[in-house]
């Protein structure tokens, strides 16, 4: 991987990236959101100094000339100022501004992803072996065509009305429940319209810029659904990606992925020993993989962790209840498992607890699942609820004009709190798919360790 | 009493008491896990993982306190 030229680096092609794709969405806002494009260039001009002060100040610091103090003052003003007073003029569109703002970190995001993929620093136009993935450019046109789809598909659901229309959209809304009654949009439903506090991902903004797209308003109501697909494909991806040619010395990806999933399967074959954990790494490591990107989704600003809801946990109990079940019946027969369940009676008194011990041990095994779904659940739902409650009280603050108290501090804390958010995602995901271990180890045979251990 | 009123005073509590028994049980599991693994580093990666299993059974207690809260939450107003 050749290193990069030193004035067309990383950021200046995540910067051009982010500004091709900003002047591309807001030139097709322009004719109809004039305001709303304004906005939009404003928010990248804004992250665009920022980046650029940020880089003259570092350099500046390592290399340990003068003049930092006078930059990074000039920067305050010019950038925070700037922000500040924008957000006093009365004209501005908050969303548009915070996406534009929100740019060139994500084609930042995007372009370090494709480093990392190993695609290697190469020139945006001059790139022919590399065909479509995950570059800046590549990014923002997905990004572009949503918006593209959603401003064009009004004239399919009819006149193109900025004013929310309630009627209509509840009608769209019965028409798009129907084709699958089984999903839960009840639940999804109610946890919008009880207004339980939730950030606005990236599928609220688009539904409340135009609530009258059935598509968005399908989308809006499964949000759950979305995200976890969102993720899955995610994961898919990157795992296609590190393994796409797994070679004898790994390069980057593919060593952190090997890392990831040895040392995940040294835990669990800790746990369940050296014989079983070969037939069932594989369901305990999807489990914690599958989770662990889930959860991280939810960190990235626009999205949202699908955990956050019951649904999905529930669905991932059961599916680890059903798979525990099924191989404890497979292990110790039918008989044997009706034994497990009675707790293994052998002598008078154990036949004689059994109308006792029967009921607890199921009762038992029914509590994990909902043990399992209710520990994620509320682990994920409260560190969002948690981040929600000091955004929304930095919202108040700025409403109040106290932006100068609002910003630094409350941001501060927030990002203290995502932080933890990242550490809560971790362990949680280990937490989830080691007690499904667990479970299955208290289901399944294991002779050859017990004696062994009742002698130490 | 009112239910709602009721309801309001009870589930902060609730939670609260639910967090103190959490907190005293995780603060036990990290004592002893603590202290053996200062006898016997050796052990240490052994040792983690059945900590965070502990763990997690003990911080479920408050996560089930706080999804009941969750569930009631809209019975308050």
């Amino acid at each position: 991987m050749q290193t990069p030229r030193p004035g067309r680096d990383i950021l200046d092609r995540a910067l051009r990236a982010s500004w091709l794709a900003a002047i591309f969405i807001a030139l097709v806002l322009a004719p109809s959101h004039p305001y709303d494009a304004l906005s939009l260039l404003a928010g990248q001009l804004i992250a665009f100094l920022h980046f650029m002060f940020l880089r003259k100040i570092v350099k500046l610091f390592t290399e340990k000339r003068g003049g930092a103090g006078a930059l990074i003052a000039i920067k305050l003003v010019l950038v925070y100022g700037g922000l500040m007073a924008l957000m006093s003029w009365g004209r501005v569109r908050y969303a548009p501004l915070c996406a534009g703002f929100a740019l060139p970190f994500l084609a930042l995001f995007l372009k370090s992803m494709m480093l990392a993929f190993g695609a290697g620093p190469a020139s945006l136009w001059r790139r022919p072996r590399q065909p479509v993935g995950g570059s800046g450019v590549s990014g923002a046109a997905v990004i572009a065509i949503l918006f593209v789809l959603a401003a064009a598909s009004p004239a399919l659901a009819g006149p193109p009305t900025v004013t929310d229309t309630p009627a209509s959209s509840k009608t769209h809304a019965g028409e798009a429940a129907i084709p699958d009654p089984s999903h839960p949009q009840p639940a999804a439903s109610a946890h919008h319209e009880e207004g339980a506090a939730e950030l606005p991902n990236w599928l609220v903004i688009l539904h409340d810029w135009n609530p009258d797209n059935p598509v968005i308003t399908w989308l809006d109501e499964n949000q759950v659904i979305v995200f976890a697909w969102i993720a899955g494909f995610l994961f898919l991806f990157i795992s296609w990606i590190a393994m796409r040619n797994a070679k004898m010395v790994p390069g980057v990806l593919q060593n952190a992925i090997e890392w990831m999933v040895e040392s995940m399967e040294n835990i669990a074959g800790g746990l369940l020993g050296e014989k079983h954990i070969q037939r069932h790494f594989p369901i305990i490591g999807a489990l914690f993989f599958y989770i662990l990107t889930i959860n991280m989704l939810g960190i990235i600003p626009g999205m949202k962790s699908a955990t956050s809801s019951l649904d999905l946990t529930l669905a991932l109990a059961l599916i680890t209840f059903l798979y525990v079940q099924f191989w404890g019946i497979r292990n110790l027969g039918i008989v044997g498992y009706l034994d497990h369940l009675a707790g293994s009676p052998r002598d008078a008194i154990g036949w004689a607890m059994l109308p006792v011990m029967l009921p607890v041990h199921v009762l038992g095994e029914l509590a994990k699942p909902v043990s399992l779904s209710c520990r994620l659940f509320g682990n994920i739902f409260g560190e969002d609820t948690l981040i929600v409650v000091f955004v929304g009280a930095t919202a108040m603050l700025i409403k109040a004009s106290l932006v100068a108290l609002a910003v630094p501090p409350m941001a501060g804390i927030t990002a203290l709190f995502m932080m933890l958010q990242t550490l809560t995602s971790i362990v949680q995901a280990l937490i989830f798919s080691l007690l499904a271990t667990v479970y299955l180890y208290m289901m399944l045979p294991h002779e050859e360790h017990g004696p062994e251990e009742s002698h130490a | 009493m009112l239910f709602p009123a009721a309801l309001g005073l009870g589930l902060p509590i609730g939670i609260g008491l639910a967090a103190i028994g959490s907190g005293i049980g995780i603060g036990f599991l990290g004592k002893g896990a603590m202290e053996a693994m200062g006898r016997q580093p050796e052990i240490l990666p052994k040792l983690q993982v059945a900590m965070i299993i502990g763990f997690g059974f003990a911080e479920a207690l408050t996560i089930y306190a706080f999804v009941t809260m969750f569930f009631l939450q809209g019975r308050i107003g």
